[in-house]
């Protein structure tokens, strides 16, 4: 007995070990066919052309404009959310939530009592806008500038004189205390004028009428009393800044589009608009995008319908800046948010935006509502029906995260994606399959080697220019890129106007190279490496890595530069020792790098000498005095024309003195299933399907509200 | 019994207290910052970046942070840099997300390897020995990520059904209970097979090295020379013993639960905890990274808690 017992129990034992396994596979595997396959899901599922589904990478942060900068939020964003302007075809603004707009100018200036006016003398405020006006009038001075400006004058007030006091932060020099000193202002009478433009020349014009030192005479001191013993060199420095001599502040004005409703059916009106800057600007909302509202002064609702915007100063990238997504006032004005934190049982003096339920369940009046978020898995929006330039076609947009590239494209050919950031080599794949249709256009970033010119020899322009010369750009294109790139000469972004097409990119010319080598000092020595006064040529050029095709220009620059004579070491470093360590302490000789750009020409941060200290952007150390003045003149200028033409002085002379070896801008290509069309209904009813074309400015997704996918590809795009 | 479990507790939370210091030390002295601090993007002035500083005490001393941060993580107020979200009910969700594979591949290991290794180690050298060898080894030195491509591309190309996510996408929408409980089940089996591959190869060895140790043994010896049959030494004999080392394996698997498996997590879309502490990682977003690793330190420390007393019960000959 005790015997069959043992070996019964061994035998459960052995039976379970074999059993438990092969029961679970089959457990597993059964559930096979539970699934559905991938052609229920595409052509079994007529809802499926309804939809747009995208993939991405990577999942959103958080979906209010005001909040994030990255751009697989902005890209929920942009259909959920409107802003009063976007850019056309030509990337001209276009009116979205505003229907038209207005940009004038309010201009000021103190009276200067002790300026001798010449015909005039000295004057008191009244005659001396009555002497304004005449010369307006009379419209006889022989200056066609001064005239111009003249000419642009609507209206002309004296402000009285005013007093007021502020309070300003001082730090007693003795004691190096911290306090707070009040200053009384008398300002003088001073005059406003309005101008039916924005005139960045205004006053300089003006002064040939006032007398040329009208302005620079003006003595803010003299108006500033300080109540404590405050130095004078202290006082003096705010006087700039409490009574400037001259003010320009252009204006906004818009007209915003009556009868929009947010996807609540709340009305949109002027409030939601003022709402929207108010909460950029508010800190606690910590918003990454108020250094682009800094220059406002004021935002004013007229009446719903009209809203203007009043800035400190002369800021041309401001128009750029409102197609911001308006946020609805309603949902998250002082009193919503302390009613949400009351109902989470938060402080409400803490609470702010940032922690609203709202960021998770976004309300805006875009063409699409959402309708769910899982984190890291997907995004699902609805069609807003009201929208107010009609329904988008599609029911329904779904922002899937995929963070693998193959599974991505495992996805896209099985159709349960629609588009996908297309990887250079995975084109090659795509664009020749019937199946699909491929778009392709200029990226807006370029890539470039960039040379520490406060170091020798790269400070001399003849040295940076020779070593363009050595690399052979147009290989790395065709085999580092595999073609999906374009040559560079500049700062601009290539397809619009500001950049200078006439500016031949650097040749490739080892010999050229050589050439301005030896005229700059550098000879090649016996074993052939170029010296200059017993130097060799002797640099280090770095990079960061994990960027694959800035690891392959590294070895291919090196191995140029070692050809002409020049003892190049290189190095790749972890992307964060290497901005932190080398770009922003400008410890570095020569590294490759890459620029993200806007539309907007304004390259302040990236090329005037005043940003060449440490932890700012221009780690080269471009300083040129023109190229500064264009600078400052770029972001100051209003007039599409006259920006142009400082973009391209400015594109000539960065081309020339080359503190860059400007590479290659990149090519995007999309690919998307040639069932997808664009479907218009005309005013008769009738249905017409068009191919999608990109814009002029490669934008493939521009009509994205006309597009649907069809049942089977139509026969147009077979001829074309 | 009372005593051994006090002073260890005590341990542990000297050891803890430690982790936490060098975590953290370790997270804000390695270079890189906080992606709302990066200066390389021209939009971000210097004021907004000091604001932001203030904002997460970045302004302040390293033991102040330590404390606030540590302040928060008790009181249940940590919220993700990224997206103002608490961290806490973050890595709770993730957890579950991760939880099915885990519990999934873990039975796949530990069922599928005793079989393979304990037949290996009766058959020792013949066919069936060398040839789980040889697989066992391969299977170690692949990468599981190109396993998992190879994988993907075979079943879709194959079978045309999806394989990402933690389920079909849209099936929401009319299917029945069982076709959502199902579809799931099918949608784990990849990942954690592939989670399990490594584990089966490793464990199988392990248990064909115990196995022989034991059947080496004296015990053994006189079992099959009482002329008992071979399997009851094999199953009944060796195996008991051979075992007790296993037990206490049990506590050591409970870290895997937070751990999750970026590689696999990103190749199947999978939302667990594995790709959120990575990209948690990547962004710099310090809550999240170091609550995750505070977590983790504990069930590292729990684990090896729990395996102490399991050998305590399962093995009568040690006291303490």
């Amino acid at each position: 007995m005790q015997r069959s017992h043992f070996e019964i129990a061994t035998m459960t034992i052995r039976r379970f070990l074999i059993f438990a396994p092969i029961l679970l596979i089959i457990v597993l595997l059964q559930s096979y066919f539970w699934v559905p396959t991938y052609d229920e899901q595409t052509k079994g599922n007529p809802e499926r052309l309804n939809e747009y589904i995208t993939g991405s990478i990577g999942d959103a942060s958080l979906l209010n404009p005001i909040l994030t900068a990255d751009s697989a939020s902005s890209s929920i964003e942009n259909m959920v959310f409107e802003g009063l302007i976007d850019r056309d075809e030509q990337l001209r603004f276009r009116g979205r939530l505003a229907t038209s707009w207005e940009v004038f100018e309010e201009a000021y200036f103190y009276v200067n009592p002790s300026a001798d006016i010449p015909r005039l003398g000295r004057a008191d405020p009244e005659t001396l806008v009555d002497f304004i006006k005449k010369a307006k009038q009379k419209n006889q001075t022989k200056n066609r500038e001064l005239k111009d400006s003249l000419g642009f004058i609507t209206d002309i007030f004296v402000l009285p004189p005013k007093t007021s006091w502020v309070t300003k932060p001082f730090k007693d020099p003795t004691t190096g205390k911290q306090k707070n000193i009040n200053i009384r202002i008398r300002a003088p009478a001073r005059i406003k004028l309005i101008l039916n433009r924005v005139d960045p020349d205004f006053f300089q014009n003006l002064s040939l009428l006032l007398g040329k030192n009208y302005f620079e005479s003006f003595n803010g001191k003299t108006y500033l009393m300080s109540d404590s013993e405050m130095e004078k060199v202290k006082l003096e420095s705010y006087a700039g800044e409490l009574l400037p001599a001259i003010e320009h502040n252009p204006v906004l004005l818009f007209h915003l589009r009556p009868g929009v409703r947010f996807h609540d059916g709340h009305l949109f009106d002027a409030y939601d608009v003022k709402f929207t800057y108010e909460s950029i600007m508010n800190p606690k909302n910590l918003s990454p995008r108020i250094a682009d509202y800094e220059p406002v002064k004021s935002v004013t609702v007229i009446n719903p319908l009209t809203v203007k915007i009043v800035y400190k100063r002369l800021y041309s990238p401001a128009m750029g800046t409102w197609g911001m997504g308006i946020l609805p006032e309603h949902l998250l004005n002082h009193n919503a948010l302390k009613e949400e934190a009351h109902r989470l049982g938060k402080d409400s003096n803490t609470f702010s935006m940032r922690q609203s339920r709202f960021n998770r369940h976004p309300v805006g009046c875009g063409p699409f509502r959402f309708q769910e978020w899982k984190s890291d898995q997907y995004i699902i929006l609805n069609r807003f029906d009201g929208y107010w330039e009609g329904p988008p076609n599609y029911n329904k947009y779904v922002f899937r995260v995929i963070p693998d590239r193959l599974t991505q494209e495992m996805e896209f050919y099985a159709g349960t994606i629609d588009g996908y950031d297309v990887q250079p080599h995975q084109v090659k794949r795509l664009e020749k399959d019937q199946r699909f249709q491929s778009f392709s256009g200029t990226a807006f970033g370029y890539t470039y080697i960039g040379y520490n010119i406060r170091r020798k020899p790269f400070d001399d322009p003849r040295v940076r220019r020779a070593l363009g010369m050595a690399i052979d750009v147009d290989k790395i294109i065709d085999y580092v890129l595999y073609g999906q790139g374009e040559r560079i000469t500049g700062p601009f972004v290539k397809q619009t106007d500001y950049y200078n097409h006439n500016i031949e990119p650097v040749p490739y010319d080892p010999q050229g190279a050589l050439t301005l080598l030896a005229a700059a000092g550098w000879k090649p020595d016996k074993q052939g490496w170029l010296t200059k006064d017993g130097n060799k040529f002797q640099f280090t050029l770095i990079t960061n890595n994990g960027n694959d095709l800035r690891k392959a220009i590294l070895a291919i620059a090196q191995d140029a530069w070692k050809q002409i004579g020049m003892d190049v070491h290189t190095d790749l470093l972890e992307w964060s020792v290497f901005i932190q360590e080398r770009v922003n302490k400008a410890d570095f000789d020569a590294l490759i790098l890459g620029w993200q750009m806007g539309i907007d020409p304004d390259l302040y941060q990236i090329w005037h000498s005043s940003q060449t200290n440490p932890y700012q952007l221009n780690f080269v150390s471009f300083k040129n005095k023109e190229a500064d003045d264009l600078i400052i003149k770029i972001r100051q200028e209003y007039n599409h024309n006259r920006q142009v033409r400082y973009c391209h002085r400015l594109h000539e002379i960065i081309a020339k003195e080359q503190p860059y070896t400007f590479l290659y801008v990149g090519k995007w290509t999309a690919v998307l299933d040639k069932r997808i069309v664009i479907k218009t209904i005309d005013d008769a009813g009738n249905i017409r399907y068009e191919k999608i074309k990109p814009t002029k400015t490669g934008n493939y997704s521009f009509y994205f509200n006309k597009w649907i996918k069809l049942p089977e590809a139509p026969g147009f795009m077979l001829e074309g | 019994m009372i005593s051994f479990i006090g002073r260890s507790v005590i341990q542990k939370i000297i050891t803890l207290f430690f982790v936490s210091i060098v975590s953290f030390l370790i997270i804000h002295i390695a270079p890189g910052k906080p992606s709302q601090v990066d200066p390389m993007n021209p939009k971000f002035t210097p004021e907004v970046v000091e604001r932001f500083q203030k904002e997460f005490h970045l302004d302040k001393p390293l033991h102040v942070q330590y404390l606030y941060f540590y302040r928060d993580l008790f009181t249940g107020e940590t919220v993700s840099w990224k997206d103002n979200q608490s961290v806490l009910k973050k890595i709770w969700e993730r957890f579950l997300n991760s939880l099915p594979l885990f519990i999934v591949g873990t039975i796949i290991t530990w069922t599928l390897s005793f079989p393979i290794g304990i037949r290996s180690a009766i058959f020792r050298g013949q066919f069936y020995d060398r040839s789980a060898t040889f697989l066992s080894y391969l299977l170690i030195s692949i990468p599981g990520f190109f396993f998992a491509y190879v994988l993907i591309i075979f079943v879709v190309n194959q079978f045309h059904v999806p394989v990402i996510g933690m389920e079909t996408f849209g099936i929401g929408d009319g299917a029945s209970l069982p076709h959502i409980f199902m579809d799931r089940i099918w949608h784990l089996l990849l990942p954690s097979l592939l989670g399990a591959t490594g584990g089966i190869a490793v464990l199988s060895r392990y248990v064909r090295s115990q196995m022989l140790e034991v059947e080496g043994q004296d015990y053994i010896r006189t079992a099959r020379a009482k002329g008992l049959p071979p399997e009851q030494v094999h199953y009944k004999h060796a195996l008991r013993n051979a075992l007790l080392p296993f037990v206490t394996m049990f506590g050591l698997i409970l870290p895997g639960l937070i751990g999750g498996s970026v590689i696999i997590e990103s190749i199947f879309s999978w939302p667990g905890m594995g790709r959120m502490a990575y990209e948690a990682i990547l962004a710099r977003d310090y809550p999240v990274i170091l609550t995750v690793n505070f977590v983790s330190a504990v069930l590292v420390l729990a684990g090896t808690f729990i395996s102490d007393l399991l050998y305590l019960i399962v093995d009568p000959r040690i006291r303490l």
